[in-house]
Order: C-alpha cells, then sequence, then structure tokens
C-alpha cells in the first residue's frame, strides 16, 4: 500500500474502507480496533446561535414566574416578618387586622363535656358520684352556688369534712389548676365548669375564662394547699 | 498526527500516512480498556438489580388489586415489597447504571485513563453491599418509612463510603483529563457527582440522624426526593443523550449556547422545585409558591434541551430503524420533554389540588425514571458494551424484543395509571350539593381497579423486556471476544447504519 490513503469512492463511507483494505495488514491491530474502529468521531458542538423567539419565550416564562410569585406570596415582605406564618397564599398585609391569627371558636359545652371525662372517673357521668365518697355534682349547692368557691376548689383542690346536699364526705379533690398535676388552662377551667353548671338539670350562669385567670393571678394567688369547707364559706 | 500518546502503543506500529483520527480511536480504546473492570462489575450488578426489583415491582403492583396476593407472608407485605422495589431499582439497578455510564462517559470525553481501578471496584462492592443490606433490612421490617430514605441506618454509611469514592475517582479522571474542551456531558456528570452527596447527607442528617423539627422534616424529605430525581438522575440522563445523539448519528449537537441555557437553567430551577409536593400542608406560603413558580421556570430547560436534542437529530430519522442504542436514546429524551412539561403543570396549586395523592403522581415517577431516564441507559448500555467487551450482542432479536415490551409497557403503565389517577383525584374531590364527600372511600378504590390492573398488564411486558434484555447481557458475557472484524447487532442491516449514515 502506498502512504496515500485510499480515497472513498462516492457514497462510499470512509470508515468501511478502513475496516475492510486494512490500512494496517496486522490481523492484530484489526481486531482491537474492529469495533471502535467503525465509532463516529467524539461528539462536537456547533455555534448555532439560540432562536430569538425562544429568547423571547424565555423572558414570557420569567415574567409569568415573577408574576406568580409576587401574587401568591402569602404577605412575604422584605424582613420576612410575618410571612413566615402565613399558610394562605392569598393573604396580603392589607387584611392584617393586628389580632394575630384568628383562634378557632370553642363551644364550652363541648370542650367542657371531652374535659369532663376526667371528673368522671369519680363524679360519674352521670354527676351523681358515688354515695359516701365522692359527692354528686347534679343540683349541688356548691356547683351552683357562689362561682368564686367553685373555681378555687378547681385550681386547688379541697380536702377534709364537706357538706354536700345534706350528705357528709371526707375526701380529697386534687387541684386541676395551672402548676398543679393537671395543670389545666384557665379557658378548660372554664369550660369544665360551664359543663358541670349546665348538665343534669343544673342550671347556673356560664364562667368566664377571665373570672378564673383572675381568681388565679389575684383573687388566690400564691395558694398551694387545697382549700377547706370553713375556708371557702368565709369566701362570697 | 497532532499529539502523539505518551506511552508507545498501537497507534506506533501506524504507517506515517495514517490519519490523526486512528491515533484518537486506539486512545479511547486504552481509555475503553481502563474502564473495563469497574464498569462491568457497575453493570453486572445494575443488570442483577433490575431484575430484583422488577420482581418487587410486580409483586407490589399485584397486591393493590388482588390484596390477597401473598397477604400472609410477612416480608412480602405491600408496605415492604414496595419499598424494596424501590430501592432496589433506584439505588440497585438506576445508581449502578448510572456510576458505570456517567464513569465510562467522563474517562472518554476527558481523554482519560481510569487510574488505580481497583479502588472503584472496592467503592462498587460497598455499594453493593450496603444496598444488599439495605434491602434486606426493608423486608426484614427495619425501614426508617422516609419515603426514598427507607434504608436502615446500618446500611447508609456503606453507601455514602461507596459513593464518595466514586466521586472522587470520577473527579480525578477529570482532573488527569487530556481534553482542552469541556464537552455538554462533562458538564452535567460533573454537577450531578456533586449534588448528589450533597443532597444524600443533608437528607439523612436532617431526617434520620439528627433529625430537624416538625414541618422541616417534610421539607426536607420533598427536597431530597425531588431532587434525586432532578439533579441526579436527569443530568445523568442528559449527559447520555447528548453524548450518544451525536455519536451515533455523527454529527454535532445543534448548538452549543442551547447546551449552556439547558444547564444552568436546571441547575438554578430544580433544586427548588420539589416544596410542590407540600401544597396545601403546614408549610408557609411563599415557601410553596416559590417552588411552584421554580416548577414553572423548568419548562425552560426542558424545552431548551428538547429544542437542542430535535434540531441534532432533524434529518436523521431514519436512523432509528437500524441503531438500537439510538432508538432507546430517542425514545427517552422524548419522554424526557413529556415528563417534564406535565410535572410543570402538575405543580400548580389548582392542578395539584386533583392530581396529588392520587396514582397519576406514580405514573408521572414512572414516567421519568422509567421511560425517560431507565430507556437512556438502556441505550448507553447497548453502545457501551461492545467497545469494553470486544463483542457484539448475541441476538438482535432480543433486542427488539426489549425494546418494544420496554416501550410499550411503560406507555400503557403511563397512560392507563395517568387516566386512573385523574378519576381517582375527581371522585376523592367530589362533593354533594349538600357539601358532604360523595363517594366513600372504597368506591373510589373500586374505580380505580381497572387501571390497576393494566399497570400489572404493562409490569408484566416490561418484565419480558427486561428478561430479553438480560438473557443477551449474560450470554454476550459468555461469548468469546470477536477475532474478525464484525457487523454491529442492529434492528436491520441492509446498510450498516453506523458504517453508512456519514
Amino acid at each position: 500500500m502506498s502512504d496515500q490513503p485510499p480515497q472513498p469512492k462516492d457514497g462510499e463511507p470512509r470508515d468501511a474502507i478502513t475496516i475492510e483494505q486494512a490500512r494496517a495488514s496486522d490481523a492484530d491491530i484489526q481486531q482491537v480496533h474492529a469495533i471502535l474502529l467503525r465509532e463516529k468521531s467524539e461528539p462536537a458542538e456547533s455555534n448555532r446561535p439560540i432562536p430569538i423567539w425562544l429568547l423571547l419565550f424565555v423572558g414570557a416564562m420569567t415574567i409569568f414566574a415573577i408574576t406568580y410569585i409576587i401574587r401568591n406570596s402569602g404577605g412575604l415582605e422584605i424582613t420576612f416578618n410575618k410571612a413566615a406564618l402565613v399558610y394562605d397564599e392569598r393573604y396580603t398585609s392589607a387584611m392584617d387586622t393586628g389580632a394575630g391569627p384568628a383562634k378557632p371558636k370553642v363551644d364550652p359545652l363541648v370542650q367542657g363535656k371531652k374535659l369532663f371525662s376526667t371528673c368522671a372517673t369519680c363524679h360519674q357521668g352521670t354527676g351523681q358520684g358515688v354515695p359516701g365518697v365522692y359527692p354528686p355534682l347534679a343540683k349541688s349547692e356548691w356547683v351552683n352556688g357562689s362561682e368564686q368557691r367553685l373555681i378555687r376548689v378547681l385550681l386547688h383542690g379541697l380536702t377534709g369534712e364537706l357538706k354536700v346536699e345534706g350528705a357528709t364526705y371526707n375526701g380529697l379533690m386534687p387541684n386541676f389548676g395551672k402548676g398543679g398535676g393537671y395543670n389545666w388552662s384557665d379557658e378548660n377551667i372554664a369550660y369544665v365548669l360551664t359543663y358541670i353548671r349546665q348538665e343534669w338539670g343544673n342550671n347556673a350562669p356560664a364562667i368566664d375564662p377571665a373570672t378564673v385567670t383572675e381568681i388565679r393571678t389575684k383573687g388566690a394567688a400564691g395558694r398551694n394547699k387545697p382549700w377547706t369547707q370553713a375556708e371557702l364559706e368565709a369566701i362570697n | 498526527m497532532s499529539e502523539q500518546p505518551s506511552t508507545p502503543t498501537i497507534v506506533a506500529s501506524f504507517k506515517p500516512g495514517a490519519r490523526a483520527d486512528i491515533a484518537a480511536r486506539a486512545e479511547l480504546s486504552e481509555i475503553d480498556a481502563s474502564t473495563r473492570a469497574p464498569l462491568m462489575l457497575f453493570l453486572v450488578s445494575a443488570v442483577l438489580w433490575l431484575i430484583v426489583g422488577t420482581a418487587f415491582a410486580i409483586i407490589s403492583s399485584y397486591k393493590l388489586h388482588s390484596p390477597g396476593f401473598l397477604g400472609d407472608i410477612e416480608w412480602l407485605t405491600f408496605g415492604r415489597a414496595r419499598t424494596a422495589h424501590l430501592n432496589a431499582v433506584i439505588y440497585g439497578w438506576a445508581t449502578n447504571a448510572a456510576v458505570g455510564v456517567a464513569f465510562w462517559l467522563m474517562a472518554r470525553l476527558s481523554r482519560s485513563v481510569v487510574r488505580h481501578g481497583g479502588i472503584l471496584l472496592f467503592a462498587v462492592a460497598l455499594w453493593n453491599i450496603g444496598v444488599t443490606i439495605g434491602i434486606i433490612g426493608i423486608l426484614k421490617g427495619d425501614s426508617t418509612s422516609v419515603e426514598w430514605l427507607e434504608m436502615p441506618t446500618y446500611a447508609t454509611p456503606l453507601l455514602f463510603i461507596a459513593y464518595a469514592l466514586v466521586g472522587a475517582w470520577a473527579v480525578i479522571t477529570f482532573r488527569y483529563g487530556k481534553s482542552k474542551h469541556i464537552y455538554v456531558s462533562q458538564w452535567y456528570i460533573l454537577a450531578a457527582l456533586f449534588w448528589f452527596p450533597w443532597l444524600y447527607s443533608v437528607a439523612q442528617m436532617m431526617i434520620i440522624f439528627a433529625p430537624a423539627r416538625g414541618t422541616v422534616q417534610a421539607l426536607v424529605n420533598w427536597w431530597f426526593g425531588h431532587n434525586v430525581l432532578g439533579l441526579w438522575f436527569t443530568p445523568i440522563g442528559l449527559a447520555s443523550v447528548y453524548y450518544f445523539l451525536p455519536k451515533v448519528l455523527g454529527k454535532p449537537i445543534h448548538s452549543y449556547y442551547l447546551s449552556i441555557l439547558g444547564f444552568w437553567s436546571l441547575a438554578i430551577f430544580y433544586n427548588w422545585a420539589g416544596v410542590h409536593h407540600l401544597v396545601g400542608g403546614p408549610v408557609p406560603a411563599w415557601v410553596i409558591t416559590a417552588g411552584i413558580a421554580a416548577s414553572f421556570m423548568m419548562v425552560v430547560p426542558v424545552v431548551v434541551t428538547g429544542i437542542n436534542h430535535h434540531l441534532t437529530m432533524i434529518g436523521s430519522f431514519s436512523a432509528l430503524k437500524y441503531s438500537p442504542t439510538l432508538r432507546f436514546i430517542v425514545f427517552g429524551a422524548v419522554n424526557y420533554t413529556l415528563t417534564s412539561l406535565i410535572g410543570s403543570l402538575m405543580a400548580a396549586r389548582s392542578v395539584s389540588e386533583t392530581l396529588h395523592f392520587t396514582h397519576f403522581v406514580v405514573a408521572h415517577a414512572h414516567h421519568g425514571m422509567y421511560a425517560f431516564f431507565t430507556m437512556v441507559m438502556f441505550g448507553a448500555i447497548y453502545y457501551i458494551l461492545p467497545r469494553i467487551l470486544l463483542r457484539e450482542w448475541p441476538n438482535a432479536t432480543l433486542i427488539r424484543t426489549h425494546f418494544w415490551a420496554t416501550a410499550v409497557g411503560s406507555m400503557v403503565y403511563v397512560v392507563g395509571l395517568s387516566i386512573g389517577g385523574v378519576v381517582q383525584g375527581l371522585m376523592m374531590n367530589h362533593t354533594s350539593p349538600d357539601g358532604s364527600v360523595t363517594y366513600t372511600v372504597l368506591q373510589v378504590v373500586e374505580a380505580t381497579i381497572p387501571y390497576l390492573f393494566s399497570r400489572s398488564v404493562a409490569g408484566i411486558l416490561i418484565t419480558v423486556g427486561h428478561l430479553a434484555f438480560a438473557v443477551n447481557f449474560f450470554w454476550m458475557l459468555s461469548k468469546k471476544p470477536v477475532s474478525q472484524s464484525s457487523a454491529p447487532t442492529l434492528f436491520r442491516n441492509p446498510e450498516e447504519m453506523e458504517l453508512a449514515a456519514k
């Protein structure tokens, strides 16, 4: 063979010549390269420009995305102030009433009934208590009487002899208020008391959580032991 | 010749008249040979995991319309079999194949032989031991129950070490490369090799090892879950498309500038997109809005890349009749465009409301992972294996079976389950005029059964394809290297495509 590589005829692939006419007559070389030689060259890139309409499309997408963010940002401001707490993308700062997140509306009787399941262990679901052991709540003068006394019983507990509906009991009512074993919130105490004052034929006015808070923080602030009947009767 | 190889090679025995191209090919031959051992280990494990993963897929799919099937075997209950399927195909098949193919591409494009291949062999072994332990752990009941991160903590550190070794070796291969130009495939591979360990380690730390509190876990989980697809498998898949399209066709990629735009827009936007899975969840509205906007912006890289590939392909569609590699790659590339556009649409709040938490999402995940990524990997393996084994694929009919079974199977899967998902979503959200929910859960489930059944049919088709592939693969391993110049195994042979398409 001459040094001049054979020229392919028109329409005849160059690589085919390389293989078929065996530039190197050495069979080993051909063997190693048989598969490699028929490959096309390693890939390359042309430098054709990006079509202008494609750039316009990219621009349109960008504007669309920015508009989307602005319209659905859920009140995001540069300072990230409240947006971290806003879960509705339609929120804007114009809707902010300054009241903070709205609290869910609670029906005291529904919530109170749930909480009462704890009380029912002793006072029973019927509110009748257990004769001689746990005093009844239904028709009880303590439950339907002074809210000042009733709230104190729940907040701090009650010990010693107690006369209810003519019968005498001697047990221990645990404390349910903040810091106590049950650590109920003022709201929960108000709810459960409202419930027992309006169930089983009882018909006393509802109790406001604010009253509970006032007694806990002012009226009986610092109290850390259960009340007795005598102490309670001293309060109006 | 423009450049002499550093060591005397067979090229030296060529006559002075040899074309420079021959030198380049001899160099490729050396590079291919250096990748042979680790690459074969990657690919053999990948194919074995593919079979294992497919078996679990069929079991899980069948259980969804016939819940009693294998129902009393604790290790094969749905929660474990489905999870084993996911981990076997993601960490077993797809990652093994991705790393193998990425390594081969990286070595070739950097024009760099793989140094100290033994350490890579060690890394592959470690990776596969980790995956095996992880899947046995899942079947045994030790799953962490965090989606995409189910493997128990006694398996994951092994995976991380193995991956770190692979990543470091790829960077070394790149650094020692002789190529001055960095081809687009290399951008994607380098980026993916950095992104995956970042995602994996952050997610493992913030969810499993030192859990963040509350909804942050959910955020991290979806950031990870979505990014594994978009910042690990997608870049490797696209790197393969960018290499094999021009390689098989013998013409350059249409535009370097489109490649740049496509790469950087993917890099910038994808990372944000996963949050759209939390639409309606207890996550600040602006975070989700940002995720949705980024999902919309993903249209940019997808359209740009799609156009770049299409304009490269245009005028050469007849080559699809011959080349298995090209047919798998083009099928994958087309589905990349489709699944990504559907994905951007699914991110919108109004669409997510109906489609999220339905089978539509499952169909979409398989559209991306299977019809795009897995098909591209098949195409790549059909091209690579003859080069590193110096053997031809034994049987064209098996390749044809593989293509048609998986192509038809995956389309039946995606279309059937997508329709099922829409039906499911509409029924779940449907309310009567008085505001109550119209359909009971059981009614919704019963309405989806035909679509779930179509998935099992699709699964069987896909299994047939995988078996054809595995038979061809292991048959090829048992063959002797070709001793004569041989013809490639093509779908048909009127004018040997790879030789004649110029």
